[in-house]
């Protein structure tokens, strides 16, 4: 009873979203207003929240109910939809917070989270939410209102200053490098299911804020300090920061040993063409931020959802423990297949429609370097999504319980097949996604629509392709190979003789601790840039941090002595003092 | 010969130097002494070199008391009676303060055995 | 028996029922007139507030003639007076219902926390110096005997050095009032205030100090609040409540009412306050980042709320008075619910020590969640009241084009963030086993789940109550009429 009444809470972003009618109001005092309104890229998010709200509220309702996790994600979905409906920055202020505190709850509802970890994770975003308040009160300060609107008569440092706070608040939540340190850990340590909300939506809203950002400064980005190249100089700040942070998560995400952190970086590394994209800030650029905004979407709830799976039924998470589950779980598998081959940017999946699109924004800003940067970035990115369906599906299980595992419960499954469904679909029409998803959004933000000719065709200034005869290609290679593959398989298995190398050594046996991916990443660190990069992080820094605060606390704490005498003496001296001072001074 | 000490200006600078020695000798032993009684009196010290200090220089030279009785109706060369009214007050309320501060001392003796500032330790930060 | 509606019951109300208390204690009524008392006087005051709104209230009872008892009543004391009586009224409830200690429900304690009540009335609605030194020691005294009223070390303890640190404050008040009156001729408020200005510079500063150090150790300012924690340590947490909501409260009111109505340009003070609350804010919330005992860090955060109040009231502009006014009514009631909440949970695992409490979500649910709710509003997160009125605090610092105050506030909000967030976690810690005290009864949580109801009440709909706030502010700020209320009512 209480499930269905959750599954139905869960719907309510859909139901926002269908049946909004006029804007509302409230009240909140004196000269503070809350005014919801749905735009069209509010509603572009909004769409995004309305479909995985009840995809992730599915998993969640296996075993016996919590109904505290389950008000809590009441208590989230409410926040976001009132972050992104909201028409005034109060509003959107309201809804940020509520989203972090109640998000920072359901964290805790994860027996695995440590102390680190929940201070990080709520730490940063309370970080990035009092920048936003910061931001949003110079903003009242500078134009005497709260509406989210155009900021028409500043000067430029005005402009900086609000680009700067706004930009990194937004920064924070996406995750961005140096602010990325509570990602990988909180994505990791939340409950399974309950990660692939976090990565998939709530990071979004980050990218939401990013969009905003150029709606609000009339010149967009490109009025704040000129033009370099043919794109805006600030974006070109952006767009390195976005370019960085992918690069680096991307070779983290390849060293990991876990396959809910390599997931975490990897969404790091997602977010980062996301913002370079949005550092672009043209058209096409936008364009291609917004379909990968919805792409990653997918594709990471599809992945998070299947990993939950798995780890539901394996009680493991590192790919050194698993292995061999594809006869298992085959229609996990097939999740994880999808979701890779999106989230890798592979045609025929929707993720190469978006990657495409950043790419074609970047030479057409003619930022040649960024765009080196970025096919470094992801092709790279191969190497962690072979290891993710490498590593748990084939090769030799390694721990009883992968090799006793079955296939996840049906509330895990009808998630997969769904979002599944839903990434073939928009692989096939591309252009449908554009037309119904994105030109209304960049209509509403004043820009040239990417247009499209059919549902099927993606067309950009500089070339397009066709999703459906593309897929039909892939699918018919697909099948010819699969097919092969097991037409040829009964010889294949003859290949092995007593000459070769194997059977010099021992034979391995099913109980043999075997895993052909242990290690994989290891080598990398030999690489002179990415070793360095692998070796460090930002946690030195912050770990620094903390100790001076901790010192100052102790430091301060030696006021409060405990002793009266220590009280009267120091209120005495300040007092003589405070006297000396201004009657000496007349 | 000592006349001059009649003055209203000397008297009352007498008045305000010696109730700020006291104040100080109480400033003094609240800061120094270490046995809770002693810290006590110290502070009663304080508050009564206040009161001198508020009465002393509220009356001048020649006043009387602003005691009206034996057919005095008016206070014609009596000094200000606010004063002596308040710091009658002040007293009390002090006394009441101090009465509850030896009690609160003798207590807390009976129980730990010590009556040394310093030695109360029980609540501090850890 | 027609009784004529005058501010003097807020004070002698208290006072007639502590004074018969044999009668009641007789008739087995204390607890029901525990919570009837302040009760009756919040209904009192919110049926005086019509009256007030129009102009203040301004009462005389003359003794001899230049002595008197002067009591006014305008917007901003009615405000105290209605919080003063709603959390009493609350912590009463909590005492009875919550079947407490013994202690805590004896005749002593009846009459310390009635004279309490009365104490901080007087406090905020006496308009003549002399009286504010006397409800200052009823104040004081009351509340050093509350402080030792368990009479174990650590209370007694705290009693001792309550007593000593406030007697010491009440002499340098005692001195402020000697001098001016030795300066003016005149304790009522409106007539000193009238010829403060005449009151040579040198002069007018001592007297400032000295009312500033006695006020700021009472009110828990920066340099001279380093008595708190031990003092809310060793007090039972109801009645650190009763301190952390009402009684600094009352000081604090004092402070700024004598800042509003003796100086004719609060401007040359401006910065000294600000300056003095922003210390106690960062001072306190960096402090608190390594306590160990909850009533010590509630007892640092309530600094810290304290030092935020400050910078507010000290700006003195409309909105941030309002806003302020807003935050200390907020931070009693959030306050009340942190400190209930850990002596429920000091009886029932008789220990407040944060390695104890572990795992407390899964045996104490609601009070686990309750505290939650606590932190977020202390916070000033959405939806809950503190948001409201930190915003509206900020907000006035925005118009005001001031900069700095809102990232030292924001600054200190992270900082207060960083300790409370590592409490919540410590009590949703997965944990087998705990030791526990007595167990507690469902009407226990009546008076906190009501906090908690009203916090959230005040943050979703806070425009129901904004006009109070506003009129306070205004009140505040309009020092001509009330002076001239003042004057006016002089025999």
């Amino acid at each position: 009873m209480i499930k269905l009444l959750f599954f139905t809470v869960s719907l309510t972003p859909a139901a926002t979203l269908l049946g909004w009618g006029e804007g509302l109001a409230w009240p909140l005092f004196e000269g503070v207003r809350l005014t919801l309104d749905l735009t069209p890229l509010s509603a572009f998010f909004l769409l995004l929240l309305a479909m995985a709200a009840p995809l992730v509220a599915l998993p969640m309702l296996r075993g016996t109910a919590d109904s505290p996790a389950f008000v809590l994600f009441g208590l989230l979905l409410l926040g976001m939809q009132l972050l992104l409906l909201a028409g005034d920055f109060i509003s959107l202020f309201i809804g940020w917070e509520i989203m972090t505190w109640s998000s920072y709850l359901l964290l805790l509802r994860s027996a695995r989270t440590d102390l680190e970890t929940a201070q990080s994770y709520i730490l940063f975003n309370l970080l990035s939410a009092f920048l936003l308040l910061a931001a949003i009160l110079v903003f009242y300060r500078f134009t005497g209102h709260f509406e989210i609107r155009t900021a028409a008569g500043l000067t430029d440092w005005q402009e900086i200053l609000l680009a700067l706070l706004f930009g990194l608040a937004f920064l924070t939540k996406v995750g961005t490098l140096p602010l990325h340190l509570w990602v990988p850990r909180s994505y990791d340590q939340a409950p399974d299911a309950f990660s692939a909300f976090l990565s998939a939506l709530v990071s979004k809203m980050g990218v939401y804020g990013l969009v905003l950002l150029p709606t609000l400064f009339p010149d967009a980005l490109a009025g704040l300090l000129g033009r370099l190249l043919d794109g805006p100089a600030a974006g070109y700040l952006l767009a390195w920061i976005g370019v960085v942070t992918s690069i680096v998560a991307t070779f983290k995400a390849i060293s990991q040993e876990d396959m809910k952190r390599l997931l975490a970086y990897s969404s790091i590394a997602q977010l980062g063409y996301i913002t370079t994209a949005i550092g672009v800030g043209s058209s096409l650029a936008l364009g291609g931020a917004l379909y990968q905004a919805l792409v990653h979407t997918l594709v990471k709830l599809l992945l998070f959802i299947s990993i939950a799976g798995i780890v539901l039924r394996t009680g493991q998470r590192r790919f050194n423990d698993l292995g061999r589950l594809m006869e298992r779980m085959p229609i996990s598998f097939f999740g994880v297949l999808i979701g890779i081959i999106g989230l890798a940017g592979m045609p025929p999946l929707p993720g190469f429609a978006a990657k495409y699109l950043i790419f074609v924004s970047l030479l057409d800003a003619r930022w040649l370097l960024l765009l080196a940067a970025m096919v470094l970035a992801s092709t790279a990115a191969f190497v962690y999504c072979y290891k993710l369906i490498y590593a748990p599906f084939l090769g030799h299980a390694n721990s009883a319980s992968a090799k006793t595992a079955t296939e996840a419960p049906w509330q895990y499954l009808v998630p997969q097949l769904v979002l599944m469904g839903l990434l073939v679909g928009l692989g096939l029409f591309p252009g449908l996604g554009v037309r119904l998803l994105i030109d209304p959004v960049l209509i509403a933000l004043q820009m040239d629509p990417l247009g499209s000719p059919s549902w099927g065709e993606l067309v950009t200034p500089y070339g397009g392709y066709d999703g459906v005869v593309l897929m039909v290609v892939f699918g018919t290679a697909f099948v010819l190979v699969t097919g092969l593959f097991f037409l040829l398989r009964g010889r294949m298995r003859r290949a092995g003789s007593p000459y070769d190398l194997s059977y010099a050594g021992e034979v391995p046996t099913a109980e043999t601790p075997l895993h052909y991916g242990a290690g994989m990443g290891r080598e990398l660190r030999r690489i002179p840039l990415v070793g360095w990069i692998l070796r460090h992080s930002t946690q030195g820094f912050y770990a620094a941090l903390v100790r001076q605060t901790r010192t100052a606390a102790e430091l301060l704490s030696g006021f409060y002595s405990g002793n009266p005498q220590a009280w009267v003496l120091l209120a005495v001296l300040v007092f003589a003092l405070a006297l000396q001072a201004s009657i000496g001074g007349i | 010969m000592l006349e001059f000490l009649d003055s209203p200006r000397v008297l009352h600078g007498i008045y305000v130097l010696g109730s700020l020695t006291l104040f100080v000798i109480g400033l003094y032993g609240l800061l120094a002494k270490r046995h809770l009684l002693k810290i006590l009196i110290s502070i009663a010290v304080m508050e009564l070199s206040v009161y001198l200090l508020f009465v002393g220089l509220a009356t001048s030279p020649g006043e009387t008391a602003p005691i009206l009785s034996d057919g005095l109706r008016a206070f014609a060369g009596m000094a200000d009676p606010v004063p002596q009214a308040l710091t009658l007050t002040a007293i009390v309320i002090g006394m009441a303060v101090l009465a509850l501060g030896a009690s609160l001392t003798i207590q807390y003796h009976r129980l730990t055995g010590n009556a040394d500032v310093t030695a109360m330790t029980e609540l501090k930060d850890s | 028996m027609a009784l004529p509606l005058t501010p003097i019951w807020f004070v002698a109300l208290p006072l007639l029922v502590a004074f018969s208390s044999p009668l009641w204690a007789r008739l087995r009524l204390l607890m029901p007139l525990l919570l009837g008392v302040p009760l009756t006087l919040l209904v009192l005051a919110i049926a005086l507030h019509p009256l007030v709104r129009t102009a203040p209230l301004v009462e005389t009872i003359v003794i001899a003639p230049p002595l008197g008892i002067h009591l006014q009543l305008d917007s901003a004391s009615l405000l105290l007076i209605a919080l003063i009586g709603l959390a009493s009224a609350l912590v009463a409830a909590f005492l009875w219902l919550g079947d407490t200690e013994a202690h805590l429900r004896g005749r002593r304690a009846f009459v310390l926390m009635l004279l309490l009540i009365a104490g901080c009335n007087g406090l905020v609605l006496t308009g003549d110096l002399f009286n504010l030194y006397v409800f200052l020691e009823i104040a004081g005294v009351s509340a050093y005997a509350l402080s030792a009223l368990r009479q174990d070390a650590p209370a007694l303890e705290a009693g001792l050095k309550y007593l000593i640190i406030g007697s010491v404050a009440a002499v340098f008040f005692l001195f402020a009032v000697v001098l001016i009156y030795l300066q003016t001729g005149s304790l009522s408020l409106g007539a000193v205030a009238s010829s403060f200005g005449e009151i040579p510079g040198p002069m007018q500063i001592l007297i400032g100090l000295l009312m500033l150090v006695g006020l700021g150790i009472k009110a828990e300012l920066f340099p001279f609040n380093f008595w708190v924690p031990d003092i809310y340590q060793g007090s039972h947490p109801a009645v650190a409540s009763l301190f952390s909501g009402i009684l600094v409260k009352a000081f604090l009111f004092v402070l700024f009412h004598l800042v509003f109505v003796l100086l004719a340009d609060p401007e040359v003070i401006r910065t000294w306050l600000m300056g003095l609350g922003a210390a106690t804010m960062l001072v306190a919330e960096t402090v608190a980042l390594r306590q160990q005992d909850l009533r010590r860090m509630l007892a640092y955060s309530s600094l810290g709320q304290v030092g935020l109040v400050t910078l507010a009231l000290g700006f003195g502009s409309e909105a941030t008075l309002a806003g302020g006014l807003f935050h200390l009514v907020n931070h009693t009631l959030v306050k009340l619910l942190l400190f209930l909440l850990a002596a429920l949970m000091l009886r029932h695992l008789l220990s407040v020590r944060l390695a104890d409490l572990a795992g407390l979500g899964r045996v104490m649910p609601l009070a686990a969640g309750l505290f939650v709710l606590g932190a977020l509003a202390v916070l000033g997160l959405p939806p809950l009241s503190g948001f409201v009125s930190k915003l509206w605090i900020l907000k006035g610092f925005a118009e005001a084009q001031v900069l700095w105050p809102i990232a030292l506030i924001l600054l200190a909000a992270l900082i207060e963030a960083a300790y409370y967030f590592r409490w919540i976690k410590t009590l949703y810690e997965p944990r087998a086993q705990m030791q526990e005290g007595r167990p507690l009864g469902h009407w226990v949580y009546a008076p906190v789940v009501l906090l908690a109801g009203l916090l959230i009440l005040l943050g979703v709909a806070p425009f129901l109550v904004q006009d109070l706030f506003i009129e306070g502010a205004q009140s505040l700020l309009a020092r001509d009429v009330n002076l001239e209320a003042m004057l006016g009512a002089r025999p």
